[in-house]
């Protein structure tokens, strides 16, 4: 009883700087811009489709027209893909920034990334032609591993997990798995395949792809959802939530799986590609406060626009080649970075 | 007599302005105490007599000499600094520490000289620490550890002292430990000491002269006397305070204070 | 007690301590370049290395020896000296213990100017050599600008912190730079830059170490020089300016001795993180924080760590070879792991 009474005193400091109206027309003009740049994606290519004939692809399909055929086998999964890719790497770093109060946490720059890419790199090897059902379970496999490496380190050291030591911990992790898998690549003999993979975006992604891997992305996101107000109260700090009586480790442990499910599914299809996480919940944030419930489902539709464009702009740019996604991201993930390091500098 | 003149400067940070303008004189061979609120430039004024913070106008004088014009290591051979909290790099015994501090005087690869080794020796003993010598500096105490820091600026053997705060993070006993220290310093070996100071009775006690700030600038200064009077402790630090002498060195110290917003609350109540 | 026997009896025995340890490591270089030589397809037995080194070896024998293995040898002891002091270095400068020129971007920086010679004159073997260091030089020198351009805050200068994230954040933009270059590359070439960028000793012939050799002789010295001026910047920026040290122009002296070590390693090694870190951090362990005692100390160590690694890589899987760079960071990845773990902030 009293706790409640408590609870809802603190958390009103919160809930005042969210802003719900803001929120609600991200979600909806985001969905709207949504759509409308998917159209767009899979209309513009190398060969050019009118509105039209998308809109028959994919309600009135026609197996016997080539157009139909290009939208439904090759652009229709792509850009879902780059949806469903976006909508992890953003949730996933909505809930690291949150759980940790690091404003730097990003699967990529934490080495999440580079520990599905490692599995990956073994899958490669080892067992090629391994279907991807299997893939996207080594890959989790692969986030887990360095997950649990960074937040090992992070947490055995006196003064806990500090934004530099995560993002140390991170590069360091990283340099490892990727000397690992740069080894095993010239090994065997697989370097620029991956190296292809690594870069080439979700231009390979088939609706194999997203049937396997939509059921764990959308447990994951309903999980997220569910766990956005207790990540709320964590983004306070740990001694204020253990203080209005939150279960921490419960939550911190929940979050994590979430976490690892949404990244390793995103590596699976796109490659490392890092910052989506890093850029889109700073930018949720500022747009629609601190309140978890609105910044999940917002930094979820950003994302996914961010990296449907990111991935236009990549085919765009230099046709018929295609300009690798993560260095696009990169080119506006790197300033946004040294930004935040410029203006934290005091606290981090 | 002074050696180290202020003449009309303006410091500050990047786009900042701290100090507009200020001049000020340090009296030669006296212990010399800044007093001010936070954030009223006292240390802002130090930086700069230490050369670590540029003037944007105006110039400081040392023995007649723009500091500007003379060289960062000359300077270093007659006026040491001490910054408010400095930490030594790991595996450092007292010894090589306080040796750092010959860094002005030596050449090459600083091989050490009897010269030198004098001056350590010394810088050592007078700062107590001769028994701790060959222990490293990280695994002292706070009082221990700020009087390798001051035996390292007397190493360097040079006419003045300059302390930022040096009693901050220590408890009473080592603060008094080492104000006694650097009274010893002034009187033993004529050094010239500039410091700020937050604590106002260790300032009274233990300066020849004081200067009090505010935003700024000189709200006033002199000995002890001249300062801590109650008009101008409310106009630095908007107080009012109950004055009295020190039994220990008759200067007048503040018995207790209230917020000068307080009192007029409180005489209105009673009106 | 007199002045001049003020430095004590302890002071004395640390120094004997640290010649003896400085000693110590220099046998067991000599000890690795022995098994050194000896490792690899075809095995040398110690009288066989013995017989083949004083001229009486067969002709395959003086082959494999004095053409592969020997220039080898020597660019791993080069490489790891130049790495080492420059870590040492930039720990010093930026009073970070976790600085090194892998971490801080500068390797990629490097990196990215010996890709872009490659990709556009793709046959190695008739690239000018001596090149290579000039070219890697100035990528390592524009990363490291660029790097303390966007760490440096007017009136605060560079915190030891913005420093690192900085370069964390500068190394990550180049890597993107560099994989679109590779997808560029021919597979053949793509073979090439991925050994080469995984930190393979590949420059195994003299004329490499002839280009390198220069860079060290120069370079080295002058660090060592700077030992007292290291020491003063170690304490501070308050305490260093204090005692007289032009803060701005030693930094700079310094920050640019390391970058050409990280450089001229750079091209001929690849990128080789780790040594760096890893070899001041065990020198200070040894003789403690005094650049003069802490650098020749890490220069052996780092050379001792990467004739290890590049003889591990070179037997591990045999008859391929694993680029010592990735040897290196396999090991040297936990270790600064460690170290974060036990660091204070």
């Amino acid at each position: 009883m009293s706790d409640s009474v408590e609870e809802s005193i603190d958390l009103k400091k919160v809930y005042k700087g969210s802003r719900p109206i803001i929120a609600t027309f991200i979600l909806m003009g985001g969905t709207i811009g949504l759509l409308f740049s998917i159209g767009l994606s899979v209309s513009f290519g190398a060969a050019d489709i009118d509105f039209a004939t998308v809109w028959s692809a994919v309600f009135q399909f026609n197996p016997n027209l080539t157009t139909h055929q290009i939208i439904q086998d090759i652009r229709l999964p792509r850009v879902l893909g780059a949806g469903l890719v976006g909508v992890c790497f953003a949730v996933a770093g909505s809930i690291m920034q949150g759980m940790t109060r690091n404003p730097l946490a990003d699967s990529g720059l934490l080495g999440l990334n580079a520990g599905a890419a490692f599995m990956l790199a073994i899958c490669f090897a080892f067992f090629p032609g391994l279907p991807y059902m299997y893939i996207i379970l080594f890959s989790f496999l692969g986030a887990a591993l360095s997950a649990g490496i960074v937040y090992g380190v992070g947490s055995l050291a006196k003064g806990g997990l500090t934004p530099m030591r995560l993002v140390l911990a991170g590069a360091a992790v990283s340099a490892l798995l990727g000397a690992l898998s740069e080894g095993i690549a010239i090994y065997y003999h697989i370097g620029q395949d991956l190296a292809f993979w690594y870069a080439g975006g979700v231009s390979g992604t088939k609706w194999e792809h997203l049937k396997v891997m939509s059921p764990w992305i959308i447990a994951a996101i309903i999980g997220a959802i569910m766990l956005s107000k207790s990540i709320t109260l964590l983004s306070l700090g740990d001694e204020v939530a253990i203080g209005l009586g939150q279960r921490t480790g419960k939550i911190k442990f929940f979050g994590s799986v979430v976490v690892l499910v949404l990244a390793g599914a995103a590596v699976s299809v796109v490659g490392a590609v890092g910052f989506v996480g890093l850029i889109v919940p700073h930018l949720t944030r500022f747009l629609v406060g601190n309140d978890y419930r609105w910044i999940i489902p917002c930094s979820a539709i950003l994302g996914s626009l961010l990296v449907i464009l990111a991935d236009f702009a990549a085919r765009m740019i230099n046709p018929p080649y295609e300009t690798p996604i993560g260095a696009l991201i990169a080119l506006i993930g790197v300033p946004f970075f040294l930004y935040l390091a410029r203006k934290g500098g005091k606290e981090l | 007599m002074s050696v180290l003149t202020v003449d009309h400067i303006a410091v500050g940070y990047s786009n900042t302005v701290i100090i507009e303008e200020l001049s000020a004189a340090i009296p030669e061979k006296k212990i010399t105490t800044i007093i001010g609120p936070n954030g009223c430039g006292k240390s802002t004024l130090l930086k700069a007599v230490a050369r670590i913070l540029k003037t944007q106008k105006g110039a400081i004088f040392l023995d007649g000499r723009a500091i500007q014009q003379v060289s960062t290591k000359e300077i270093a051979k007659k006026l040491a600094i001490l910054p408010q909290s400095a930490e030594a790099p790991p595996g450092l015994t007292i010894f090589e520490l306080v040796s750092y501090g010959r860094f002005p005087h030596q050449r090459g690869f600083g091989t050490l000289k009897k010269e030198d080794l004098k001056h350590i020796h010394w810088a050592i003993e007078v700062t107590g620490l001769g028994e701790l010598r060959d222990r490293p500096v990280e695994a002292l105490s706070g009082g221990q550890r700020q009087r390798v820091w001051i035996a390292m600026a007397l190493a360097q053997d040079t006419e003045i002292l300059i302390l930022d705060e040096p009693t901050t993070y220590l408890d009473l006993a080592h603060q008094l430990d080492i104000l006694l220290l650097l009274k010893k310093l002034n009187e033993e070996e004529g050094k010239t000491i500039v410091m700020v100071l937050h604590d106002l009775n260790h300032a009274s006690r233990f300066s020849h002269y004081m200067i009090a700030m505010k935003d700024g600038e000189i709200i006033t200064e002199g000995e002890p006397k001249k300062v801590m009077k109650s008009e101008n402790l409310k106009a630095v630090f908007d107080i009012n305070a109950i004055l009295m002498t020190c039994p220990f060195s008759q200067n007048p110290i503040c018995l207790s204070y209230q917020l000068n917003k307080e009192t007029e609350c409180l005489l209105q109540t009673v009106e | 007690m007199t002045e001049e026997n003020y430095i004590s009896a302890y002071q004395q025995k640390k120094h004997r301590k640290n010649i003896f340890l400085i000693l110590s490591v220099f046998i067991l270089i000599i000890i690795m370049f022995m098994i050194s030589m000896s490792t690899g397809f075809i095995r040398l037995t110690p009288m066989e290395l013995i017989r083949t080194l004083f001229g009486m070896g067969t002709d395959k024998q003086n082959i494999i020896l004095f053409d592969f293995r020997l220039p080898r040898i020597v660019i791993s002891i080069l490489v790891g000296m130049a790495l080492a002091v420059s870590g040492s270095i930039l720990q010093g400068v930026s009073r970070n213990a976790l600085a090194d020129p892998g971490i801080l971007g500068i390797n990629s920086g490097a990196g990215v100017a010996v890709m872009l010679f490659i990709s556009f004159f793709p046959t190695t073997t008739a690239a000018p050599v001596f090149f290579l260091p000039i070219l890697a030089f100035i990528g390592a020198g524009t990363t490291a600008i660029l790097i303390y351009v966007l760490a440096y805050k007017r009136g605060e200068g560079i915190s030891p912190t913005r420093l690192l994230l900085t370069g964390v954040a500068v190394a990550a933009g180049i890597s993107a730079v560099m994989i679109v270059l590779t997808l560029r590359l021919s597979p053949e070439n793509y073979q090439f830059v991925a050994v080469w960028m995984a930190g393979s000793i590949w420059g195994s012939n003299w004329s490499f170490v002839l280009a390198l050799l220069p860079w060290i002789l120069i370079l080295l010295p002058i660090a060592y020089s700077k030992a007292r001026v290291l020491n003063t910047l170690n304490l501070g920026e308050i305490p260093a300016t204090g005692l007289g040290l032009a803060i701005e122009k030693e930094r700079l002296i310094l920050l640019a001795v390391a970058v050409g070590l990280a450089g001229a390693s750079v091209s001929v090694s690849g990128g080789i993180g780790f040594i760096g870190l890893i070899a001041p951090h065990l020198a200070r362990q040894l003789v403690g924080a005094k650049h003069q005692y802490l650098l020749p100390t890490a220069a052996l160590v780092g050379s001792l760590l990467l004739i290890t690694a590049d003889t591990i890589g070179r037997w591990i899987l045999e008859p391929s070879e694993v680029p010592a760079g990735i040897v290196v960071a396999v090991i040297g990845a936990p270790y600064f792991l460690y170290l974060l773990a036990k660091s204070k902030a």
